[in-house]
């Protein structure tokens, strides 16, 4: 029986397929990419303002009695740490039989404007650690913040040092701002060329979206155009597309920057270094990095241009702790977190390292 | 090169113009204004000729890839020699594309869809253009070029947000503002709830701690109970010793008023020295001090 259209095409022709290929990528161009991430199984034990902390619930016995506290950048959205099952940090630890607990900034409004690295580091952490102790009937914890959360952890680390911190893991976490160190941000976000207060002061939070361009314009010919070469390819030879989906869907969920914290952010840190001076001060507190004395893994990437090996490295001169690695991963900023070689590489390497660690 | 992105566009749009009219028309003629329309009109001729070839399946596929990447080549030169190259943008394309050639025809068969082809061609030039645009964007003219962009267009945002509170705050209508001043407060609010939460989960610790004290304490208790009996007793059994001693006293000062009364024995009599209080005395200073 002949199954033809009245185009002429039978189902299923390789002129069919092309169209629904190519009907495929168009959608993901025009309405952006749909997964399903962040699917370990968790619940909401506590909330402040915006923010959540979230409890993973263990798929095995709770083997360690110390807990993980996650704690990730103010900008786009922590599921990265739980990409998608099979490709997932969280999933892993939690395997392992850790505790692991992640601290969610959410989304911040209008009406958050003002909040800044005071409020995070001085009232939201703290709380957290506080209800994640009470929660976990533990009187320590692991530390491990990614990016911007583990400068904002170090931070803690530095004004809240002893107990109940155990431990402390840093995952390319930006410590030192000098120029050289920095790449083409540290042309960009010169003093001479960038003024924060002009973009905060219009947007009030700065838009997710302009952050992102920052970030993508330090490789525009990879991210605006070889991310759409690897979909199309990816859809023409039916090669599996769930990962790209769930990292396109991650890099293009950006969240608001708040006013206050992005001036502090550029100026304080980016433009005057002040963290390695330890001219840093919250709410009058200075914060010094040489306070930090519990044991601390650091870890960066050789291919990272969002942080640099030299700015995470610039820690370990700092920490007063004797005991302390510094841990350079073949790959980028995301890429050390997510997909093969994070599994072969980064999620054993803070398993075996925290194994003794938190007993 | 142009430090402004549209003089540099403008230049290279102007040159491959040039160029494009040039080789189109032949004439040698290299000051021969740019023609727009003409370039516009022959390049749809170009993509039409090729579409219409790939339609009628004339011709091998790979040839057809040869065919244009050599015509495209050869353009891209004629177009840099005759019109120049200020910005060095066309040398660097040139080099790419040249580059390219070899790369795809060092042995390589030439795909027959226009995608696998133009990955090819992505992935042999990514690195050039990467680095190339790397060059431009880091420069400190277009630095001085994004700073002013970013000034302009932040002073006209905030200049349109201004413009828009004050309109829907002209019309009666909540703005942004309100709702953010609301949403302020409410998120005050549970500020004070998270306080209050947090006080009462502390009192909760502090009372299951004292709980968890509190046999220890009772047994402390009875302890010290036990103490106060003892003591009391102690006191009692003290109060009738006294009582015994001061009847004891009261007959040794009978016993001697009665040998004062007898002047023939004044040997036994114990002598007391002048200013030392009698036993009595003593005894009950004694008392009184306990």
């Amino acid at each position: 029986m002949d199954t033809r259209d009245e185009t002429g095409h039978k189902p299923g022709s390789s002129f069919e397929d092309a169209l629904k290929k190519y009907r495929e990528g168009m959608q993901i161009i025009l309405e952006g990419a749909k997964a399903d991430t962040g699917q370990t199984p968790k619940e909401v034990i506590w909330t402040k303002n915006k923010a959540k902390l979230y409890h993973y619930q263990p798929a095995t016995p709770v083997t360690y009695p110390v807990p993980i506290l996650l704690v990730y950048a103010l900008i786009n959205r922590p599921y990265v740490l739980d990409l998608m099952p099979g490709n997932s940090l969280v999933e892993f630890l939690v395997g392992k039989g850790f505790n692991v607990y992640m601290l969610d900034w959410g989304t911040p409004g209008d009406e958050d404007k003002n909040l800044s690295f005071d409020n995070y580091v001085l009232d939201y952490i703290p709380q957290a650690v506080k209800k994640m102790l009470r929660n976990a009937h533990a009187g320590e914890f692991t530390l491990l913040g990614y990016c911007m959360g583990g400068t904002m952890s170090a931070m803690y680390a530095a004004l809240f040092p002893g107990k109940p911190l155990k431990n402390l893991i840093l995952l390319t976490a930006p410590i030192g701002f000098t120029a050289d160190d920095m790449g083409l941000f540290g042309l960009w976000t010169s003093e001479k060329y960038f003024d924060p207060d002009l973009l905060a002061d219009a947007y009030g939070n700065v838009p997710g979206e302009v952050i992102d361009s920052g970030n993508r314009m330090l490789k525009p010919v990879t991210n605006y155009v070889g991310t759409y070469v690897t979909m199309w390819d990816r859809i023409l030879q039916n090669k599996p597309m769930d990962t790209w989906l769930a990292m396109s869907k991650w890099v293009n969920d950006g969240v608001p920057f708040p006013g206050a914290a992005f001036k502090q952010w550029i100026r304080e840190f980016y433009q005057q270094n002040k963290l390695v001076k330890g001219e840093i001060k919250l709410r009058g507190q200075m914060v010094n990095l040489t306070n930090i004395t519990c044991p601390v893994l650091n870890i960066a990437g050789t291919k990272d241009h969002i942080c640099t090996p030299p700015q995470a490295e610039a820690t370990m001169r700092l920490i007063s702790s004797q005991d302390k690695e510094f841990y350079v991963i073949d790959a980028g900023h995301v890429g050390l977190l997510t997909g093969s070689n994070a599994r072969k590489d980064l999620w054993p390497k803070i398993w075996r390292w925290l194994e003794p660690r938190s007993q | 090169m142009p430090a402004d992105p549209m003089e540099a566009w403008e230049q290279w749009y102007g040159a491959v113009s040039k160029g494009w009219s040039r080789a189109v028309n032949g004439n040698g003629n290299k000051t021969a204004p740019p023609d727009p329309l003409s370039l516009y009109q022959t390049w749809l001729k170009s993509v039409s000729t090729v579409q219409e070839q790939f339609l009628r399946g004339a011709g091998d596929p790979q040839e057809l890839w040869k065919q244009w990447l050599e015509v495209t080549t050869d353009f891209w030169r004629k177009a840099a020699e005759a019109g120049g190259d200020p910005t060095g943008l066309m040398k660097q394309w040139m080099e790419m594309m040249e580059e390219t050639r070899n790369r795809l025809f060092a042995g390589m068969p030439l795909p027959a869809d226009p995608f696998t082809f133009f990955k090819q061609w992505y992935d042999a030039t990514n690195e050039t253009w990467s680095s190339l645009v790397g060059e431009v964007i880091g420069t400190e003219k277009f630095m001085d070029v994004s700073s002013e962009f970013l000034k302009t267009y932040a002073s006209f945002y905030a200049t349109m947000r201004r413009a828009s509170e004050e309109y829907f705050r002209n019309l009666q209508l909540p703005t942004r503002s309100d709702i953010a001043r609301v949403a302020e407060l409410i998120v005050n609010l549970e500020e004070k709830v998270d306080q209050i939460d947090s006080e009462l989960e502390d009192f909760e610790d502090g009372a299951g701690s004292s709980l968890s004290q509190l046999p220890v304490a009772l047994q402390k208790l009875s302890a010290v109970e036990q103490l106060e009996q003892r003591t009391g007793s102690l006191e009692q059994r003290l109060e009738r010793v006294e009582g015994k001693l001061d009847t004891l006293l009261a007959s040794l000062d009978k016993l001697a008023a009665r040998e004062e009364a007898k002047p023939a024995a004044p040997a036994r009599r114990t002598k007391r020295k002048p200013g030392t209080p009698s036993q009595k005395s003593a005894g009950a200073a004694s008392k009184a001090e306990s």
